[in-house]
């Protein structure tokens, strides 16, 4: 029996996952605070409690996420980058291409059959295409993050963006909001605008079948459904955990190989 | 024995050019590796590469630059506004890009609200783009003008003599450079691809005799060192666009396993690594050494050469990735990026490429994790 665990200390959440034999134990995600290393304490007693265990019990544990080597509790660090690969490939075993999109950084990841990855491309340092968007133009329009998910189904005509910096779209909505534009229509474009951007950088890595989304803005089925048509491709739906767990997941995961291949605490 | 390369390849206001300029020595900067050192040392000027280490803040550049052009030319001339360059008697700015060449018109404008920032000598060289006997015959005239407006500024004589005796100096140091070449492409480990960078880019503003004669004994020093048994680490070769900051090295090598053992940055041993003519009339020997080679994608039509070139040394360095970055806007290195990257990953030559903000001002979180990432597929 092994008992791992993994801790993603994100920019906006930070999230911890405790695994037993391949099985999620417990899982948690906390809004980041501005130490990284009460972020991941914070993340971790929170999945233990779900877990019904106590830190000792954990044999192995990788941290990642931009708060990662301040993690105290850590066996070693890996990059979310690979963490996310594995994640991805529990999450949805055939997937070849994810879409990650977390709180301050898209990521587009081509991994082969053994979730290890062959190509990555990042966005870099801009607010454009991230969770932070969403949540920014959310706040423009007065509505929840789960409600914004929701526009794209409920209008045929969505605006068109001209910018998609984070600054200058939010004067574009609040134009439109004064022109007497319904909600509808500026989320959904919003949402739009989200998936353009991000499936530029998808493409980059060429994509290939099947292709899935983690990260919290996988959650937004607008922004899924409208990647799908501008990419043309079907994107595999996460149904094993929340998609927003895969980095935590993907070092819970590696914990777990450490493990079998004879590593202990 | 690295102390003096390190002090002047991590500050501006170093040892080398303070001693010079106690001496009352003169300083003519320069921005790009297309200008003929051999030039000024004929002169017995110091010529001075202009860097952009040490910037704290942009409002004196980003008020004449904008905020969409790259960093790396707004560092100089933050600094400039800043009265840190004011040592130097004279500047000279080259089109090795867009970006550049504007520093001319954006430092000149800043002068009417810095006053004392533009040097009463303040040159323009330009270099063709071509390599073509036309743009050959163009750069001498570039050279020859050049020459004699030095001459006119600083009334001093730069004579065909004294210029092919400051080739055969400057060979000294090429030959040097070209062995420590030879020793890093080797796979027993006797130098840090920091360490070697620091000294390449202490040569783009020392006094090239003592630069020389520092570097002989370094390699003779390298020579008899012992590299460590069984060395696992990774080796890397970056490239792409300009970077006079040894920390992008640093980062490469500090926490991986790994070992920078060649680039072609500029700063870098790019051009350094072959000899210039010492029979033919120096001026033509000059023009074809320094635009002859096109190893910056600043050239037109050279592609195929620069890919070969590449290869050769990745081959030559066993190199196991290749970290390709360009600074944000950087259109020459971005999109030459893009092209290194599909003929090279073809061949099974792992590659990483990252766009980032130029040197001192960029938080490094990003540029790690990319690189981290890339370090765990290489050991995968």
């Amino acid at each position: 029996m092994s008992r791992v665990a993994g801790c993603d200390v994100g920019s906006l959440t930070s999230k911890a996952v405790i695994m037993e034999n391949n099985k999620i134990l417990g899982w948690s995600i906390i809004k980041s605070k501005s130490d990284p290393e009460e972020s991941a304490n914070s993340a971790m007693q929170t999945a233990l409690e779900k877990a019904g265990c106590t830190l000792d019990s954990i044999q192995y544990c990788v941290g990642t996420g931009y708060g990662r080597d301040r993690i105290s509790f850590i066996n070693e660090t890996k990059s979310e980058i690979a963490c996310h690969g594995m994640g991805a490939k529990w999450l949805v075993p055939s997937a070849r291409t994810i879409i990650d999109i977390g709180g301050q950084d898209c990521k587009a990841i081509r991994i082969d059959k053994d979730g290890v990855v062959e190509k990555f491309i990042t966005n870099d340092k801009c607010a454009s295409g991230t969770g932070r968007f969403l949540e920014v133009m959310a706040k423009v329009l007065d509505i929840g993050l789960d409600e914004l998910g929701d526009m794209t189904e409920k209008t045929e005509t969505p605006i068109t963006f001209a910018s998609m910096c984070t600054v200058w779209a939010q004067a574009d909505i609040i134009k439109y909001i004064n022109s007497g534009y319904s909600v509808e229509d500026i989320g959904a474009g919003i949402n739009a605008a989200m998936a353009k951007r991000v499936a530029m950088l998808a493409n980059t890595v060429k994509i290939e079948n099947d292709v899935c989304m983690t990260g919290g803005v996988a959650k937004n089925k607008g922004v899924v459904s409208t990647l799908e048509k501008v990419l043309g491709v079907r994107i595999r739906r996460v149904r094993k955990a929340d998609p927003q767990i895969a980095g935590a997941l993907g070092a819970a995961l590696i914990s777990q190989s450490k493990i079998n291949n004879g590593g202990s605490k | 024995m690295m102390d003096a390369f390190y002090e002047a390849a991590s500050k501006i206001d170093s040892q080398p050019i303070r001693s010079w300029k106690e001496r009352g020595g003169k300083i003519v900067g320069y921005t790009c590796s297309y200008v003929p050192s051999e030039i000024f040392h004929a002169a017995d000027i110091l010529p001075v590469r202009l860097r952009g280490i040490e910037t704290e803040s942009m409002e004196i550049a980003d008020a004449y630059f904008g905020p969409y052009i790259c960093t790396f030319p707004k560092c100089i001339l933050q600094l400039a506004g800043k009265g840190k360059y004011t040592f130097m008697d004279g500047v000279i700015i080259t089109p090795g890009c867009d970006s550049m060449r504007r520093l001319d018109e954006c430092w000149r404008k800043a002068g009417d609200t810095h006053p004392g920032i533009v040097p009463d000598f303040f040159y323009y060289f330009d270099v063709p783009h071509k390599t073509t006997e036309h743009g050959i015959q163009w750069f001498m005239e570039e050279i020859n003008h050049m020459i004699s407006a030095l001459e006119n500024q600083f009334n001093v004589s730069i004579t065909p003599e004294k210029l092919q005796s400051s080739i055969r100096e400057f060979n000294r140091g090429r030959k040097l450079l070209q062995e420590l070449e030879d020793m890093r492409a080797k796979t027993d480990i006797v130098i840090s691809g920091t360490d070697a960078y620091a000294v390449t880019m202490a040569g783009t503003v020392m006094h090239r005799n003592e630069f020389t004669v520092l570097l002989e004994n370094l390699v003779k020093e390298l020579k008899q060192k012992k590299a460590a048994k069984n060395d696992k680490r990774k080796r890397i070769m970056v490239i792409g666009s300009i970077s006079d900051d040894i920390s992008l090295i640093q980062l490469v090598e500090k926490e991986n396993e790994a070992v920078v053992v060649a680039e072609n940055l500029c700063f870098g041993v790019r051009y350094e690594g072959a000899e210039i003519s010492e029979n033919d009339d120096a001026v033509s020997a000059l023009a074809h050494a320094y635009l002859g080679e096109s190893k910056c994608p600043r050239m037109y039509g050279k592609y195929k050469e620069r890919l070969a070139s590449l290869k050769q040394i990745i081959d030559r360095t066993h190199i196991d990735g290749v970290i390709m970055q360009n600074v944000r806007f950087c259109d020459l290195h971005g999109s030459e990026n893009g092209l290194f990257e599909r003929d090279l990953e073809k061949e099974g030559i792992p590659c990483l490429r990252i766009e980032r903000e130029y040197g001192p001002l960029v938080e490094t979180g990003r540029l790690k994790m990319r690189i981290d990432a890339f370090f765990e597929r290489l050991y995968k």
